[in-house]
């Protein structure tokens, strides 16, 4: 019995990371429903009201109105995604935002029995596209929608190719 | 992964013993009577983890109950690859239109398969639906779930017994402690 089987014909977007296309898998396996940075939060301005800094978080359950923001960065280099969110939690509290530490998603990998799967997924071993600067994404003065959707099987090939040679820094932004 | 004779060698911690087990359940056992006393009750349990704490559980109720009993597919396992969707492997044996339905859960971490049963046990048109848990592990929610009938609270390690397992050992504990890291961890 399938609750909603529709949910694995959606388009899929470019994953950022592998990671995350592991949790959209997990989301999708128990049928909840997920957008992939779907908006874009402005969380730091200059005195004209122009935006300087803003945070996309990885996830949206709509049917629960919960973001979810997936870092597999070092605990020491996690810093920086704190500070982001507490920020936008300041700014923006009635939104939930739940961040999944390294330690989260390597738990959650044990739970499924894919833990040997973790150096993959995890990390800059796990980066799926060359890490961000902060003037390619367009900052919004409203959420609004970040990316265009693509085709689930693309973002899985885009996935297991960079798996094999990914070669980015250690301390590389991954996300958002 | 290194498996001592001796299950309870493979504990670090005795987390909760039998004794601190046995009286929440009739804690929870007597609650559950007061609160549905006059009603139709069905108690679902979930398969596996969950039969010692329905066993108990049941008997500690005074009230008529029916039992039933659901398993459903986990993320990773063998029928992830052939759907890539959550199965039911064990449907309800009964209807439960109409009746009060009171999910058993032994733990609740990310909330995603208890999430997904509520819907679907929804969708039977039962009177009501609550859940009974006898662990929560809120530190590893996706989805927040509200718990009608908790047990215990528990902090953010592996546990197992009284149920729970790893690699479909250490479920006939009675207890629930905390495996050793090198039980699951690879020594390289």
């Amino acid at each position: 019995m399938v609750l909603d089987p529709d949910l694995d014909r959606r388009p899929a977007p470019a994953f950022a990371h592998a990671s995350e296309a592991e949790l959209a898998r997990i989301l999708d396996f128990y049928a909840v429903a997920w957008e992939y940075e779907p908006h874009t939060f402005p969380i730091l301005f200059d005195r004209s009201g122009a935006v300087l800094e803003s945070f996309s978080p990885d996830f949206y359950l709509p049917e629960l109105d919960v973001y979810l923001e997936l870092t597999t960065l070092k605990q020491r280099l996690v810093r920086k995604k704190n500070r982001k969110l507490r920020r936008l939690r300041e700014l923006y509290p009635g939104v939930t935002v739940k961040l999944l530490y390294s330690r989260d998603f390597r738990a959650l990998l044990f739970k499924y029995g894919k833990l040997s799967l973790a150096g993959m997924l995890t990390g800059a071993d796990g980066q799926t596209t060359p890490p961000r600067s902060r003037g390619e994404r367009p900052a919004a003065s409203a959420p609004t929608r970040a990316h265009p959707r693509r085709s689930r099987a693309d973002a899985r090939a885009r996935a297991a190719a960079r798996l094999v040679g990914a070669g980015t820094p250690d301390d590389a932004e991954v996300t958002a | 992964m290194t498996r001592r004779p001796d299950l309870t060698a493979d504990v670090s911690e005795i987390l909760l013993n039998e004794e601190q087990i046995q009286a929440k359940v009739l804690e929870l056992g007597r609650r559950i009577s007061d609160d549905y006393a006059g009603r139709e009750l069905t108690l679902v349990s979930v398969l596996k983890g969950s039969l010692p704490f329905m066993a108990d559980l049941m008997r500690s109720i005074t009230i008529p109950v029916q039992i039933d009993l659901m398993e459903v597919s986990s993320y990773g396992g063998a029928a992830t690859e052939s759907s890539g969707l959550v199965r039911i492997l064990k449907d309800l044996s009964s209807s439960i239109d109409g009746r009060h339905v009171l999910i058993v859960e032994d733990i609740i971490d990310t909330g995603l398969t208890l999430n997904y049963l509520v819907r679907y046990l929804r969708g039977k048109n039962p009177a009501s639906l609550k859940i009974c848990t006898l662990l929560d592990k809120p530190a590893r929610r996706i989805v927040e779930i509200a718990i009608d009938y908790r047990g215990f609270e528990i902090p953010d390690q592996f546990v197992i017994g009284y149920g729970l397992d790893y690699g479909e050992v250490y479920r006939n504990l009675r207890f629930v402690g905390v495996l050793r890291p090198e039980v699951y961890l690879d020594p390289d």
